[in-house]
């Protein structure tokens, strides 16, 4: 059963992890909010299925709900770095 | 002069002057003052994130003193090796995101230490073996993860352990068993009941593999048969 803080932490390790800072510089690459969130959605799968070992059976549902949520997110924030931060 | 008139001042101004295109810097100027100012950044994160596992820091608190006098009358704190296993060995993952996750569910530790929840033996006491369940349940849904960071069944030579150590290790690797299985207290008294406790618990894990947690549990090896397991667990508790 996954606690409050058993959750906190997995946001925090993904936070400053992959889906977080690979997901934000990924997202300043683009300026389409959609390219950015999927990019760091797509590190957030990618994060899962490496500390699993790439055996999907290793995946828990709610580990990979949280890298990918924290990637999206991450990624689109990127997208408005770069919208705000560059004019090209 | 109408753009001065513009500006806005406090909070707000310092927001406009971080979003305003640089002047009078190239761009390889900002790449390398951000990539030396990452680096700076970083290094001073991981160099803190360190200091809080050494075990001076670790022990620090008064709550932990009952560990630490246990902990120092087993063999990972003295041994004819010289090899010591401090706190984080056991407690802290190598791995970055799953360390992350520690530290950030460490800060209960500090909340429970200024609230005082273990400051006297008799409190320690009471709250032994819910502490111990929570790392007999980390340790087995990680398959031991921790201990794995120093011991390993492949790297083993059953020919030079002791004839009982070999056999229940040979068994162990058969039966796709974890360390905790057998090793729990390896570093701290055990409480009262622990065999039940931990039999309840793996059997509670288990049961819990079919419901919607259940896919955590699968690579603590959970999810292949538990007769071997139970048949360990009531040996050793006759």
């Amino acid at each position: 059963m996954l606690t409050i803080l058993d959750l906190l932490g997995t946001i925090g390790g993904n936070v400053l992890s992959l889906p977080g800072i690979l997901g934000l510089a990924l997202g300043m690459m683009t300026r389409r909010l959609p390219l950015g969130a999927a990019l760091g959605g797509g590190v957030g799968i990618f994060e899962t299925l490496v500390f699993a070992g790439f055996q999907l059976q290793a995946i828990e549902p709610l580990e990979l709900i949280v890298a990918v949520v924290v990637g999206v997110m991450a990624g689109s924030v990127g997208t408005l770095i770069r919208q705000k931060g560059a004019t090209v | 002069m109408a753009d001065d008139n513009n500006k806005r001042r406090g909070l707000l101004g310092l927001w406009d002057w971080f979003w305003a295109p640089t002047a009078v810097l190239s761009i390889g100027f900002v790449l390398l003052a951000g990539f030396l100012g990452g680096i700076l950044f970083w290094g001073g994160f991981h160099w803190t994130l360190e200091m809080t596992n050494t075990e001076e820091f670790c022990v620090s608190c008064h709550s932990m003193e009952t560990n630490l006098g246990e902990y120092r009358e087993t063999i990972h704190y003295n041994n004819h090796s010289g090899v010591r296993a401090i706190c984080s060995d056991c407690h802290v993952p190598k791995e970055w995101q799953h360390k992350i996750k520690a530290k950030v569910m460490a800060v209960k530790d500090v909340y429970h230490e200024a609230v005082g929840t273990i400051d006297t033996a008799e409190k320690y006491e009471s709250h032994r073996l819910h502490m111990a369940e929570a790392v007999w349940r980390k340790m087995k849904a990680s398959d031991s993860r921790e201990c794995r960071n120093c011991h390993n069944f492949q790297y083993m030579d059953f020919t030079i352990q002791e004839t009982r150590a070999a056999a229940e290790h040979q068994r162990a690797l058969d039966n796709n068993m974890t360390c905790i299985d057998c090793h729990q207290g390896i570093a701290h008294s055990l409480p009262a009941g622990h065999l039940d406790a931990y039999k309840a618990l793996v059997e509670e894990m288990a049961a819990a593999e079919t419901g919607e947690s259940g896919p955590a549990l699968r690579q603590s090896g959970i999810g292949v048969d538990l007769q071997p397991l139970r048949d360990v667990l009531s040996e050793r508790g006759n």
